[in-house]
């Protein structure tokens, strides 16, 4: 198992140095659901930990302002 | 935080969608109503903004389009509820959402300047350390093509020995 390379990510926010994640700017926020809409892990896109959990306020303040969907139709 | 941060006034962030059953013409009055609702609360506004007709992530009471408007208004004391409360009265606001923002102090867009600034600088050695290895890496490529060359020419030396 030690053979396979992981490649190191970084925290998106943190490397772009920014520290409040706007609710209102939807293209980013969705870099961070799936297909299913479904908010992705930290394993997955390498957000530090300080990080996600401003973006999940964030992912779902645009939600409820029907900006990003709940569900996929 | 600083100090001063604390003892300024709070700042808030007013997002509301009015449904597309309204004309753009219709949408003013609407916007006027809500301004005035806050600046009889004692709100003083800073900024409107309106984003137009947009399509809605699902639909909201049967409605696919709606119009956003974003709103940001100082207020001080802690009744922003009251706000909140008298927008949820208003039948043409399908959904609105008041959001606390903090303000930039001076101190902060310094420290936000220092750390771009080591940013670019970080981001300009480490292109500067890629070309070096890229050149690297061709000196390399030419050492060994070198290398294969001379020793083509040995072995075409050495046939020319052995014909002798």
């Amino acid at each position: 198992m030690e053979n396979i390379i992981k490649k190191e990510k970084k925290c998106h926010f943190c490397v772009n140095n920014i520290n409040e994640i706007d609710y209102k700017d939807t293209e980013t926020l969705r870099r961070f659901i799936n297909s299913y809409m479904k908010i992705l892990p930290r394993k997955r896109t390498g957000t530090c930990s300080w990080h996600q959990r401003k973006l999940a306020t964030a992912i779902k303040r645009a939600r409820i302002m029907v900006l990003l969907p709940f569900i996929r139709r | 935080m600083s100090k001063t941060n604390e003892s300024r006034i709070p700042h808030y962030e007013l997002l509301y969608i009015v449904s597309n059953k309204f004309t753009e013409e219709e949408l003013k009055p609407i916007i006027e109503k809500v301004n005035a609702v806050i600046n009889n609360r004692g709100g003083k506004i800073t900024l409107t903004e309106e984003w137009g007709k947009k399509r809605l992530a699902y639909p909201v009471k049967n409605f696919s389009h709606a119009y956003y408007v974003l709103v940001e208004f100082d207020f001080e004391g802690d009744k922003v509820e009251s706000i909140d409360r008298d927008l949820r009265m208003m039948s043409e606001i399908l959904r609105h959402q008041i959001v606390s923002k903090r303000v930039k102090t001076e101190e902060d867009i310094k420290k936000e300047k220092e750390i771009s600034q080591k940013i670019a600088a970080r981001k300009e050695k480490e292109a500067k350390e890629k070309k070096e290895e890229k050149k690297e890496k061709e000196e390399k490529k030419k050492e060994k093509v070198d290398i294969g060359e001379l020793d083509e020419k040995l072995d075409k030396i050495l046939e020319t020995d052995d014909l002798l």
